[in-house]
């Protein structure tokens, strides 16, 4: 009958509320399963009716079942499935008071694919032999999916975690029903799950959680592969050693080049170690050395300063041995004055601390206390420290002062050069005693390259340098003084002159020739102007050199008295 | 010297052996023969064909998908479009299977030619869609793109069938004939809504054909490559 507008009023109860269409779903792409929530019953019961047409048709059809899909859904069967064609669906609640419709849902059932999550998940540990060990997930398709004719096409997710761990190890598997994960710790359980996904649609629910513990004994690694990988590699390393044995040094020395040490030609180290001096120097000699005359870059003038007044302690340098210092020297060969012979070198060189095995030509005196002072801060030919770039010459450094052991020549005033050389050996050796006291006194930069210092510039000093550097010096015993020159400057001792001088070059038979050192400010050194030969002393205590005639060109020279020690015996 | 040659030797045998084991561990590896028919013979297997051509497909639908589906979130919110999309795709003249029974029932001849007249149907709408699209107010860049995309592959597609069927059926006539498009008034008209319907309609039926030439090649694939057992 009709409806009394005024009884729904006061009893309460209306039509129905519109229903909504909440999806549709098709897990095969076979059939597929509608949905919806129904509204407000208004009060009274309510049926709930579906209704669709197809696209390009207008007949309409009910849902032909409602029970398959649960509460409030519909199913399509395979019978009433078509692909490709729009679904046009409404709801319909119906009660007493009236009849209330969806809105329409239109539905393609391409478009709505979703399947069930897959089937039958089994989790399996395998142990094989001589492989690694691994877990072996088994699944199926989900159910209505016909995979088989390739109706439905499908992928798969896996992940799996240990128990208590937060993130999941995720596997993508296109269209195969099996995985196998390596590298699973040992005494964990692990959790796994499964989902899968149409080529084209929506994503399955994650199936339930399949779990499995891996025993605690679950090799992880296979032992076998570990083996050959140790066994290759011990073989490769003793490979390795072999090729390193036979080419050894070949392969250092191209890995490590070797330090180049000092190289001098024609120095020959065996015979060094086995102490035969004589044929080192030898050697050495017949390499260039001494200097020839085309090395006189190398070499500078040199002058002869005397003093014969003190004529205390100069023992002959030669082979004659005395206690007592004083014995004028010789020259036998130079056509100097002749007066040079007051300093001995061989006195120089005791004050050096030449030792005692010392096979030079000249022996050292005991000599008189005098002698006996060590501390004559006499410097002789520096062992060069470093060899400079610079001209190599040696320089000689007298500090007279608190040599009062020393011979020189009694008023500081008169001429400073003390010392008298009696030939390079003992040159040599002074400097070598000398090195060790008072190197750090020398201007560095003026340091020599006499040829025979180079002995010494293998960096050793002491002792076995000083007798090196003897017998690299001239073997002969001629004699020629050699007076120091003063010097200018004193980079130390202020109140203690220090004279340099010059070797210019030794010549054959052991003369020095001396550069004064102050070429500096001269300029470019003369060259080749030995002064060698003393012509005379001058009052005020000056010596004069001329060059040896034997030698180049003469020219005179005159050197004035720098200073003098004041505490010149 | 003879332990110089005797450790060279023994160093090429190991490197030998090096090399062999590497060679039997990498037991993965698997070559495709290039000419499976002969040397003399050299054609693209009928295999990697399929293969092929289930892979453009596949692309093709995933591009009219979202294509459609950014129209749809775009132009046709609320406007109720999808009512005036029933029934109107020029295709559907042509009698394509509508389930699976169906298609399976449907001998692969018929399949592939209803397949290369689908293909040859969409030349000319996908060619000017792209026109349209391109002239469209605020023309999205995702829409255009596709269009573009969809109108070059779905070329190669075609190419791509004509060859299965040249090889699956030999000496087949292909002058089937092929629905014919008509609606490019509609894309042009002047009426927003209309026009705007006009192109929810032509996406709407591209994402559907799309979806129908996959699905017959992957039935074909597996029914004819994989003997029904994919």
């Amino acid at each position: 009958g009709t409806e009394n507008p005024a009884s729904e009023v006061e009893t309460g109860q209306s039509p129905p509320e519109k229903p909504k269409l909440v999806k549709c779903r098709s897990p095969g792409k076979e059939t597929f399963t509608c949905w919806w929530e129904p509204g407000a019953d208004g009060g009274l019961p309510t049926n709930y009716t579906l209704t669709y047409h197809k696209e390009g048709e207008t007949l309409i059809h009910e849902c032909p079942d409602y029970k398959t899909g649960g509460p409030n859904s519909c199913y399509f069967s395979k019978k009433h499935t078509s692909i490709w064609k729009m679904y046009v669906i409404t709801v319909n609640a119906i009660n007493q008071m009236g009849i209330s419709s969806s809105d329409p849902l239109y539905v393609d059932v391409t478009y709505i694919v979703e399947p069930e999550p897959p089937a039958n998940l089994t989790l399996e540990l395998k142990h094989p032999e001589d492989r690694k060990p691994y877990l072996w997930i088994k699944w199926s398709p989900p159910t209505m999916t016909d995979v088989k004719s390739g109706w439905f096409i499908i992928q798969y997710e896996i992940r799996l975690k240990p128990e208590k761990a937060t993130d999941w190890e995720t596997h993508f598997t296109p269209k195969q029903t099996q995985l196998k994960i390596f590298n699973l710790y040992p005494g964990q359980k692990y959790l796994v799950q499964i989902r899968c996904k149409p080529d084209h649609g929506y994503w399955s629910e994650w199936s339930p959680e399949s779990s499995i513990q891996i025993p605690n004994d679950f090799p992880v690694k296979d032992t076998s592969m570990w083996i050959f990988v140790a066994i290759l590699s011990a073989v490769i390393c003793l490979i390795m050693v072999w090729a390193v044995a036979l080419k050894g040094y070949s392969m250092v020395t191209c890995i490590l080049p070797p330090v180049p040490g000092p190289k001098i030609k024609g120095f020959d180290v065996h015979l060094l170690e086995k102490g035969k001096s004589e044929e080192l120097l030898r050697a050495l000699e017949s390499q260039d050395f001494p200097p020839t005359s085309d090395c006189e870059d190398l070499l500078m003038e040199f002058i002869e300063v005397d003093d014969c007044e003190d004529q205390q302690l100069m023992p002959r340098p030669s082979k004659e041995h005395t206690e007592q210092g004083v014995k004028p020297m010789h020259l036998d060969l130079d056509s100097d004055s002749g007066r040079g012979s007051c300093d001995s070198p061989s006195l120089l060189s005791e004050k050096c601390d030449e030792p005692q095995a010392h096979p030079s030509k000249f022996h050292t005196p005991e000599g008189p206390e005098k002698l006996e002072n060590p501390e004559t801060n006499l410097t002789c030919l520096q062992a060069p420290q470093s060899t400079s770039g610079e001209g190599k010459i040696p320089y000689f450094l007298a500090n007279g002062p608190k040599s009062s052991t020393w011979p020189f020549p009694q008023p500081p005033s008169l001429y400073s050069p003390r010392y008298s050389y009696h030939n390079i050996a003992d040159v040599c050796e002074l400097a070598l005693g000398m090195a060790g006291t008072t190197a750090t006194s020398l201007d560095q930069t003026d340091q020599h390259a006499l040829k025979a210092s180079k002995t010494i510039e293998t960096g050793r000093e002491g002792k076995a340098t000083k007798q090196r550097e003897s017998e690299g010096c001239s073997s002969k015993p001629d004699q020629d003084t050699v007076w120091p020159r003063p010097q200018d400057k004193t980079p130390l001792i202020s109140a203690k002159p220090l004279e340099y001088v010059e070797i210019h070059k030794v010549s054959q038979d052991g003369v020095l020739a001396l550069f004064p050192k102050q070429n500096e400010k001269f300029g470019a050194p003369e060259a080749s102007k030995e002064y060698s030969k003393v012509s005379r002393v001058t009052d005020s205590n000056i010596l004069v050199l001329v060059p040896d005639p034997q030698a180049q060109n003469l020219t005179l020279l005159e050197e004035p008295a720098k200073k003098a020690p004041p505490a010149l015996p | 010297m003879d332990s110089k040659g005797s450790s060279q030797k023994a160093g090429s045998r190991l490197l030998l052996l090096l090399v062999v084991s590497n060679l039997l561990l990498c037991q993965g590896v698997v070559s495709t023969p290039v000419c499976p028919n002969g040397p003399g013979n050299c054609q693209v297997s009928l295999r990697d064909l399929f293969d092929r051509a289930v892979m453009v497909s596949h692309y093709i639908h995933d591009l009219s998908s979202e294509m459609f589906n950014e129209f749809d979130k775009r132009y046709a919110q609320g406007k109720g479009f999808i009512t005036m999309a029933l029934n109107s795709c020029h295709t559907s003249s042509l009698p394509t299977p509508e389930d699976k029974e169906q298609a399976q029932q449907t001998h692969h001849e018929v399949l592939m030619s209803l397949i290369l007249g689908l293909l040859r149907s969409w030349n000319d709408p996908l060619y000017h869609l792209v026109t349209e699209v391109r002239g469209m107010k605020g023309a999205p860049d995702a829409i255009l793109s596709r269009a573009i995309e969809i109108e070059e592959e779905n070329k190669r597609l075609l190419e791509g069938m004509e060859m299965i069927f040249g090889q699956v059926i030999p000496g087949a006539k292909e002058t089937e004939p092929y629905p014919v498009w008509s609606g490019l008034p509609s894309l042009q008209t002047k009426d927003e809504d209309a026009r705007y319907s006009a192109f929810y309609n032509l996406l709407h039926c591209l994402r559907r054909d799309s979806s129908k030439i996959d699905t017959y090649l992957k039935l074909l694939n597996c029914r004819i490559i994989y003997n029904n057992n994919c």
